[in-house]
């Protein structure tokens, strides 16, 4: 069975070896009748959205997490608790086709246009604005990443040791400053893996991106708005792969998925390290 | 005074962790709201039963987008159940002997690390590059390995908290070590097991990127499990992004079926754990 | 009943349960000013009920209700002040020490305050050397004082837990068991500290230890079953308790 694992490595790298070089992960065209197979922009894409969505992710879960633990009254709290695991188990397709036909016209009409015709001379908000852009990409990508955090945020924060939430209290703390002085610094290396967690589900998110992300490779190099259309390494290999014409052109696919494999898992060991470094220190 | 200011600090955070949840509830109700609003109206006997209609024509039907729906994740499951469970019974009961444990452990839990679509790419270069077709039984497979970390883990844990009380008693009364793994451990840590087959069923039914290249799509019903094949997934897929009216109305509509089927095990599972959730919090 | 010093606080029809079973039924009590009073009584009597009733710790459980009026200096806990000023005038121990294990000993001492902000670091300094000299320990801490609070041992760490409430400059301490958990030297210190401390504010002190109450408290308070049974001097408690309930517990006849 874990055999499986090393095999699918091996699969891997043999097919892509012919990928042609380094121009591969710096180039910037991807041209399949040329033969060119740049993939910086789809690699940039895949990057920036992960980042940003987990970053807009964190103050939203962390929020949530902190009113489910001390402020929500009792009856909430399952209904809640319900919800987020609903937002967790939505099939990324049907977020894909939400943000696909019901928010990138309204984000279009009600903030895309507004923004590139006030400040649109800022090259970040340059026009012109197409509805399916990384922006929205980003933005669809953190709303599916808060409830991982949440969830676990949650957890962690409900399992404070009473005894110093009490002393705490006793001292007259409110309670936020409870959870800021206690709570959190007890529950920091678990939001930490959380955000990781995270963080490694947005880069590997395929559907809904690739059904919102504009599939293009204008983004960055010939307009770094973030609302023109982009690409990241999963929505091209969804795209491309069925319709791949050349061997190259395949191997080429599966190199990035490599690519992504090696991010993933790097990004995931990166962060067991530290989190098993740290909490050798004692408390927390 | 102090105090007041402290006051009223306490209420801006209250009203802003109570601004970030509703900033999270709010999409959730709103996908909803349009699935059911939009496929609601799709919904009806030709559309559960039949075959898609030609090009450009309405009418029609998934019928056999449903079929292929269940019959790969009926593959699925019996791929990945039997070795997920195996998998979590080897890490519950015998790893505490060998250092391979340790290494199966971190196996699994970077398996569950890995992005669905490289489950797919997988299952496409083992088997479809192979044989050379796009073949519903690659996807099936892969699937079947992303169900086996989420399977593997749930029964290693409910194995592990059964078998430190009554897995003790089992052993002083000399009964030998299989006969008390499968007999006696597994069968009263049936809930948890069963609690993560189901997870992990509905995990997969939502998951499309492995399917892409797997079963592809077929607009016919299914001829042979070796063969391309709809599934809800995929279809809501190529639906949506066409473009077309009544394809899109009809993406709408096997959304609804799909999250019906996805909420349904989700709330199932809550109700057949309730006492746990009610200690967490 | 009342005695010739000053009543601290004044509790009355004071009743408290645990979503629907009672806790603590119609107590009526009078806690004398600068002395320490002993809550005695069997597990499960309603002691540490009570006491939390009177720093509104008892509501943060879920379920908790409590209905009375509990009057500090003629004000109501529960109606007329700010909870977390309540919490700052009547400051709270617990059974089991608990100080923060995230914060050096220094900084345990003045958590409380830091919360406040309106002091400066140097301030805050002297503020914990002058409690810690308060509670006898400084001597034993001066040179570890940036170590974390749990570094101590348990006696030490309840002194530091007593610095700390006593940091915020509270009417009354409420003290809940503070010695069950620990050994008999650091009981010692801790019962000499207690006597030591109410010549600047009430204590409240719950113990399930008969002849501690004896030794340290000028007034005890016997619950049964969640109620008040007796309240009396320590001396008429022991010597001619008017309950034959009290008289049952205090020799040891059940509890």
């Amino acid at each position: 069975m874990f055999v499986i694992l090393f095999h699918m490595l091996i699969d891997r790298s043999i097919p892509s070896f012919s990928a042609n070089g380094l121009n591969s992960i710096t180039g910037t065209v991807w041209d399949p009748e040329k033969g060119l197979f740049g993939a910086l922009p789809a690699i940039a894409g895949t990057m920036i959205s992960a980042l940003i969505a987990t970053l807009i992710a964190i103050p939203i879960s962390l929020g949530m997490a902190i009113y489910f633990t001390e402020y929500s009254p009792q009856r909430i709290r399952s209904v809640l608790s319900l919800f987020i695991d609903m937002l967790a188990a939505i099939p990324s397709v049907i977020y894909g086709i939400w943000g696909l036909w019901v928010i990138s016209p309204l984000l279009k009409t009600y903030i895309q246009q507004p923004i590139v015709g006030s400040i649109g001379f800022i090259p970040i908000f340059a026009g012109p604005a197409y509805g399916l852009s990384i922006f929205l990409a980003s933005m669809i990508l953190a709303i599916m990443v808060v409830p991982i955090i949440s969830s676990l945020s949650i957890e962690l924060l409900s399992s404070t040791p009473s005894s110093l939430r009490e002393g705490l209290i006793s001292l007259g703390a409110t309670k936020w400053e409870t959870v800021r002085h206690v709570g959190i610094p007890f529950a920091r290396l678990g939001i930490f893996a959380a955000i990781i967690l995270g963080l490694g589900r947005a880069l590997g998110e395929t559907m809904a991106v690739t059904m919102v992300i504009g599939n293009s490779y204008i983004w960055p190099f010939h307009s770094p708005s973030m609302f023109a259309p982009a690409t990241t390494i999963t929505s091209k290999i969804a795209s491309e792969l069925y319709e791949a014409t050349s061997m190259l052109h395949i191997s080429s696919l599966m190199e990035l998925a490599l690519i992504l494999l090696v991010v993933t898992i790097l990004i995931n060991s990166v962060s067991r390290v530290i989190i098993n470094r740290i909490s050798k220190r004692g408390y927390f | 005074m102090a105090i007041i200011s402290r006051r009223g600090k306490e209420r801006l955070i209250k009203y802003i962790c109570f601004l970030a949840t509703a900033v999270a509830v709010i999409p959730l109700l709103w996908i909803i709201g349009e699935v059911v609003v939009n496929g609601v109206s799709a919904i009806n006997l030709e559309f559960l039963t039949s075959l898609p209609a030609p090009f450009g024509e309405s009418g029609g039907g998934i019928g056999n987008a449903i079929l292929g729906t269940m019959i790969i994740n009926a593959m699925a499951c019996l791929f990945g159940i039997p070795v997920g469970i195996l998998t979590g019974m080897y890490l519950s009961e015998y790893d505490r002997i060998s250092r391979l444990g340790a290494v199966v452990r971190t196996v699994v839990e970077s398996l569950s690390g890995v992005p669905s679509i490289i489950f797919g790419i997988f299952a496409y270069s083992l088997i479809v590059l192979t044989i050379r077709h796009y073949t519903a039984i690659a996807a099936a497979f892969a699937l079947g390995l992303m169900m086996i970390p989420l399977i593997a883990k749930a029964t290693e844990e409910s194995m592990r908290v059964v078998s430190n009380d009554i897995g003790e008693a089992a052993t002083a009364l000399g009964i030998p070590k299989w006969i008390r793994t499968t007999k006696i451990v597994l069968s009263i840590a049936k809930g948890g097991v069963l609690t993560g087959c189901l997870l992990a069923f509905a995990r997969i039914s939502g998951e499309t990127a492995p399917l892409l290249f797997t079963s592809l799509f077929s607009f016919f019903w299914p001829t042979g499990i070796d063969q391309p094949m709809a599934s809800l997934q995929v279809l809501i897929y190529n639906y949506a992004m066409s473009g077309f009216e009544n394809w899109i109305l009809k993406a709408w509509g096997a959304s609804l079926l799909l999250v019906i089927i996805v909420v349904s095990i989700n709330v199932l599972v809550r109700h057949l754990t309730k006492p746990k959730y009610k200690a967490g919090v | 009943m009342t005695m010739t010093n000053n009543t601290k606080l004044d509790i009355r029809n004071l009743n408290a349960w645990f979503y629907e079973k009672p806790a603590l039924k119609n107590v009526n009590v009078k806690i004398p000013d600068k002395m320490v009073t002993a809550v005695i009584g069997p597990s499960g009597c309603g002691k540490s009920t009570f006491v939390r009733c009177i720093n509104r710790m008892h509501e943060l459980v879920p379920g908790a209700k409590v209905s009375g009026k509990v009057l500090l200096d003629g004000v109501d806990v529960y109606g007329g002040m700010d909870v977390m000023d309540v919490r700052r005038k009547i400051g709270m121990v617990f059974q089991k020490p608990n100080p923060f294990p995230n914060m050096s000993v220094a900084d345990n001492v003045v958590a409380g305050l830091k919360l406040v902000g309106t002091h400066s670091k140097k301030e805050l300094a002297e503020l914990a050397e002058e409690r810690l000299k308060s509670v006898g320990l400084w001597d034993e801490v001066k040179d570890e004082l940036k170590k974390s609070g749990a570094s101590l041992s348990g006696g030490q760490q309840q002194r530091l837990c007593i610095a700390r409430a006593l940091a915020m400059n509270p009417e009354v301490i409420l003290m809940d068991e503070p010695t069950s958990a620990l050994d008999p030297a650091s009981t010692a210190k801790l019962e000499e500290l207690v006597k030591k401390l109410k010549n600047e504010i009430s204590v409240i002190i719950i113990t399930h230890n008969v002849s501690q109450a004896a030794r340290v408290s000028d007034y005890t308070a016997f619950f049964y079953l969640g109620e008040l049974v007796e309240f009396d001097e320590t001396r008429n408690i022991f010597e001619h308790p008017k309950n034959p309930l009290t008289e049952r517990y205090i020799t040891g006849r059940f509890g």
